[in-house]
């Protein structure tokens, strides 16, 4: 693991972007594909997406069947750095990683993409990733390169073999060990100034014991509209649904994004539902969050603490409010 | 992986209007969505329809050029064809019978900009006012109403202003389906310790989190403001300082009440008494009190009267003016707003300037450089009925179905059959379209730029995210076209921004707006002009558009048709969170598809157990009007003797049982409330889809009548 100092982040883009394409995030837009001759500014912070649709796609055609022959329809992208991806969202990518390690399309997309962290300075509205162990620092062997804000630069450590080599060419200098000290600092400040967020941990603690009541998950299941949008918004969500189209010639698989939290994720042919009640569903979503059963699988929560489930369910059942909902009834 | 560029626009399904980015890949469709979190209404949400637009738009089983009707079905056509086939076919009518034998549905779905090109279209080149769009079947009635009693038909308050509710009162509306977005303000509202209320024949889902709901019978909705009226003025709660100053008709509303007391109508209203002494004494003594309402108040024959009883109510308690308040009507389509203020109607010019005021009408044609007609025109229902007459020869329609969506669905299919020449502009093929005589490939929202104008008048931009799927051209580009074929310049503008602007200039609450401004500001509501140049988010102030607001006092009238003993069970029709309108975009999703029950009519257990159903039991459902086939979804959310159906589905249309008996100011008819019989199919019988049922029934298909 190497660190250096880098005065003029531009520098870097425009390094990287001489072999591939270049992703960043401003606060408000999303992700956004940016000529990496002319850079716009970082962004720190958690965009509305996280960075799973750049692998896991929102829908993707798996396979086409031409009446006699089956082509498996890879996708082939050009090699890219995502630039700025937030400390929880490298950690909900490692999570994909295990999820999707034997799937050949995220993996045809994983393969060519380079991961620059960016590590937080301040706490984002909703976040709460120390607690769930997910930043705001990168987590180890998350991401290829880390770049850390410095009061006149950065920070760079690769952190991968892949990250190492994507700096070939560039001429850099090591960083000092004052500059190492200072993105301690600025982390463990960072860290402080997080909002209260007890009713997680003890959300958590209660989930597992088993001591919430069914009621509970009635009453808020009344209050999920299943839109879907926690789902596809968290970045650890992985439920993909298919359809098979034809047209003249060929049948053709697609898969899509999918969301537990609808009646007919597990409804069968025979309308039995084992989920048929919404506040089986949203029991099952948390669950799959904060299970320490989930937590032998993956070695980790299902969640990173990013908060946009908090921001998009218009139901009021993101996770801050499910949580204090828990501790407090 | 997320597009190679993300366009800002908004969801085109409600009238809510959220903000959403369209995520565009290299081959330049649509793969994704995301919510805008900067947006003002919802702050980085969308429901279940909002996020499966890239669905709903894909090209698979678009229109992708026009078509033209042979003696053996459709063929693909030119341009060029279709346009002389169908100036030919105006021509020859107009000469025939002249310029009302035909006219104009415009769509709540299209932009603005679309909708001001159809009323000048019809208005300017056909030479008649037939134009009007699907309001008649939402909220005609709010215009109507509102209208009359505070001097403008639109949602008085902001979707900002849940905020700052002491008191919502949800009635009739199932606000987390249709409007879901703005159902979860109101969720979040309640649970900050706001007081919910929800008046509603159905336990809806508000419902069911509401610290009261009353369970009303449906079309008892006059009673019900009527004995709240009765309860505050006996007590006094009344805003009398209000009242004196901004109303008129006060006295004379206190005494028509005077004998509606909660216990002499309790019976009828079908709530105990103190239940509505409870609403009363919330209400009319709440801070700021909120009023929602939906379809449960406009569908009746009663309709504008019940929006005229919500205004007596809110204006009696002084809950007018201020943030937090107000009579809010939800507004179905995404644009329905909009395309009733460009003048989508047969009564109004844009801005709602009355036709049958020679100033108006002097003005607008200077202003477009022709003389515009002045009699009032046929509504979408009077241009059904002149057809079936005889009288009314030739529509162009886009962006609806009516054939799935208006009511009495036989009567219009015999109406279509009369008209010598039906265009139909769509996405993809409806029902409605497989009548037509010509085809057009309409594009979809994410082809075209332009604004829509959501439910609290917010007029929003729409941004082209990609290049027009197939041959499709926007609204007012075909209109153009066929335009000028038939010699007009009229509809003659380079970009939708010059017709923005053109509509702006003449439409009084628009004037203020031009789109650089609208990008600005993330929409402005209107009325925004010299006096209001950011846009106003709280009507009615400091004073109304009339002066004085006028309350009037109305009475109770009968729904058409009650249950009896032929057909004992009493039907209304509601919404799915899932769905949309014709279901011709969001059933498009394989998601959303998935989430439609197999079956429809949603019946009480103890009605299914008296008629020997089970959940998901096939049945018949039958009205004075027509059948249909679907299976029952036993639920305790509909009383005993009420029966609901969603009516977003065309193998089950709930309008094939509907009633056209009709509001008599607003022509709105009575889609809430019809009486049908049901019966269980034979053991072992599928539900067969409407279309197999007309056709074994008139027999014209002799294949399917075999099976
Ligand atoms: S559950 Fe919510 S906070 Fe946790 S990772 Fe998912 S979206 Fe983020
Ligand atoms: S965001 Fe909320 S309402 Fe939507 S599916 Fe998730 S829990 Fe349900
Ligand atoms: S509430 Fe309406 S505008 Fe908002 S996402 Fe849903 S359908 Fe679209």
């Amino acid at each position: 693991m190497m660190a250096y100092f880098l005065t003029d982040l531009a520098e870097l883009t425009r390094h990287l972007g001489r072999t591939r394409q270049i992703w960043q995030h401003d606060a408000r837009q999303d992700w956004f594909q940016t000529d990496a001759t002319t850079p716009s500014p970082l962004v720190a912070g958690r965009p509305a997406r996280s960075a799973k649709g750049f692998f896991f796609a929102e829908q993707e055609h798996v396979f086409e069947f031409d009446g006699r022959y089956f082509r498996e329809t890879l996708p082939r992208p050009k090699p890219f750095a995502l630039i700025g991806v937030s400390s929880c969202d490298l950690v909900a990518l490692a999570y994909q990683d295990q999820f999707f390690a034997d799937d050949p399309h995220y993996q045809a997309r994983r393969q060519q993409g380079l991961l620059v962290g960016l590590e937080c300075t301040t706490p984002c509205t909703h976040g709460f990733c120390p607690t769930v162990d997910a930043g705001p620092g990168a987590r180890a062997g998350t991401a290829d390169l880390v770049l850390h804000p410095l009061d006149d630069g950065w920070l760079l450590t690769a952190t991968s073999t892949q990250g190492e080599d994507s700096l070939r060419g560039l001429s850099l200098a090591a960083a000092s060990e004052c500059a190492q000290q200072l993105r301690d600092k600025q982390l463990a400040d960072c860290e402080q100034q997080f909002p209260d967020d007890h009713h997680i941990v003890e959300g958590a603690r209660r989930l597992n014991a088993g001591e919430i009541a069914e009621d509970l998950w009635q009453h808020l299941g009344i209050q999920c509209l299943s839109c879907s949008g926690c789902t596809s918004l968290c970045p650890t969500c992985s439920c993909y649904g298919v359809q098979d189209q034809s047209s003249e010639q060929t049948i053709s698989r697609r898969r899509f994004w999918d969301s537990c939290l609808y009646d007919g994720f597990q409804r069968e042919a025979s309308q039995h539902n084992p989920s048929a009640d919404a506040g089986a569903r949203v029991q099952r979503f948390w669950y799959h969050k904060f299970s320490d059963d989930f937590r032998q699988d993956f070695g980790r929560y299902g969640c990173v603490g990013c908060g946009r489930c908090e921001v998009t369910c218009p139901g009021v059942i993101g996770v801050h409010s499910v949580m204090k909902r828990i501790c407090h009834e | 992986m997320p597009g190679q560029q993300s366009v800002q626009t908004i969801c085109p399904f409600c009238g809510v209007g959220c903000g959403m980015n369209l995520l565009v890949d290299h081959q330049e469709s649509v793969v994704g969505v995301s919510p805008q979190s900067d947006h003002p209404i919802s702050k980085g949400k969308l429901c279940a329809k909002g996020w499966s637009t890239p669905f709903a738009i894909e090209p698979g089983d678009r229109l992708k050029h026009p078509l033209i009707r042979t003696p053996n079905g459709f063929r693909a056509a030119s341009w060029e064809e279709a346009l002389e086939v169908i100036c030919f076919g105006l021509e020859d009518i107009i000469t025939r019978l002249g310029p009302d034998a035909v006219g104009v549905i415009s769509s709540a779905r299209a932009s603005n900009e679309d909708n001001y090109a159809a009323q000048k279209f019809a208005r300017a080149v056909l030479g008649t006012n037939n134009v009007d769009h699907c309001a008649r079947i939402c909220h005609s009635p709010t215009v109507a109403g509102l209208k009359q009693t505070l001097g403008s038909g639109a949602m008085t308050n902001s979707a900002a202003d849940i905020d700052q509710a002491d008191v919502i009162v949800v009635w009739g509306s199932d606000a987390t389906e249709n409007h879901a977005i703005l159902g979860g303000h109101i969720i979040e509202a309640k649970l900050r310790g706001a007081t919910l209320i929800v008046v509603d024949p159905r336990r809806t889902r508000l419902a069911k989190l509401a610290d009261l709901h009353l369970q009303v019978r449906s079309g008892s909705n006059i009673l019900l403001a009527n004995a709240l009226l009765h309860e505050i003025y006996r007590h006094g709660w009344q805003d009398q300082a209000f009242l004196d100053a901004r109303c008129e008709g006060a006295e004379a509303l206190a005494e028509a009440v005077a004998d509606c007391s909660p216990s002499r109508l309790s019976e009828a209203i079908g709530v105990p008494a103190s239940q509505i002494q409870t609403l009363a004494r919330i209400y009319g003594q709440a801070g700021n009190a909120m009023i929602f309402y939906g379809m449960g108040i406009t569908q009746f024959v009663s309709g504008t009267f019940n929006v005229m009883a919500l205004a007596n109510l809110a204006l009696s308690c002084g809950q007018m003016g201020r943030p937090g308040t107000g009579v809010n009507p939800l507004r179905g389509q995404n644009n329905v707003q909009g395309a009733c203020d460009m003048g989508c109607l047969p009564n109004v010019y844009p801005g709602y300037q009355d036709v049958a005021d020679p100033a108006a009408r002097q003005r607008i044609s200077d202003y477009w450089q022709c003389l515009v007609p002045n009699r009032t025109g046929l509504t979408s229902m009077g241009m059904t009925r002149a057809a079936l007459r005889g009288v009314f020869k030739g529509m162009i329609l886009f962006g609806e179905d009516p054939v799935v969506t208006d009511p009495d669905q036989n009567e219009v299919l015999a109406s279509l059959k009369a008209l010598d020449l039906l265009v139909v502009a769509e996405l993809t093929m409806t029902e409605t379209a497989s009548h037509a005589h010509v085809v057009l490939p309409a594009a979809s929202f994410a082809e075209k730029n332009g604004t829509f104008t959501n439910c609290e008048r917010r007029v929003q931009l729409v941004h082209q995210a990609i290049p027009p799927v197939g041959e499709s051209r926007g609204d007012w580009q075909w209109l153009g076209a066929i335009a000028r074929r038939l010699g007009s310049k009229a509809l003659d503008w380079t970009d939708s921004q010059a017709v923005f602007d053109e509509m702006a200039a003449i439409t009084p609450n628009y004037s203020g707006m031009t789109y650089p401004k609208l990008a600005r500001h993330h929409g402005l509501q209107w009325p925004c002009n010299e006096t209001a140049p950011d846009g106003t988010a709280l009507l009615h102030q400091t004073s109304f558009p009339i002066g004085r607001a006028r309350l009037i006092p109305v009475h109770h009238v009968d729904i058409d048709e009650p249950a009896d003993g032929d057909y004992p069970l009493q039907l209304t029709t509601n919404r799915l969170h899932f769905h949309y309108g014709c279901g011709s975009m969001s059933r498009k999703s394989p998601l959303l598809e998935r989430e439609t029950p197999d079956g429809i009519l949603f019946i009480n257990p103890l009605d299914a157990q008296s008629l020997g159903l089970r959940d998901h039991s096939a049945v018949g459902v039958r009205s004075r009007r027509g059948y249909l086939e679907t299976r029952a979804i036993l639920t305790d959310d509909l009383p005993p003797g009420l029966v609901s159906m969603p009516y977003h589905f065309h193998e089950a249309p709930s309008n094939q049982l509907t009633n056209r008996a009709m509001d008599p100011i607003s022509k709105m008819p009575e889609l809430k409330v019809c009486a049908v019989r049901v019966c269980p199919l034979p053991e072992g019988q599928q539900p067969r889809p409407i279309q197999a049922i007309l056709a074994q029934t008139s027999g014209s298909d002799p294949q399917e009548t075999s099976g």
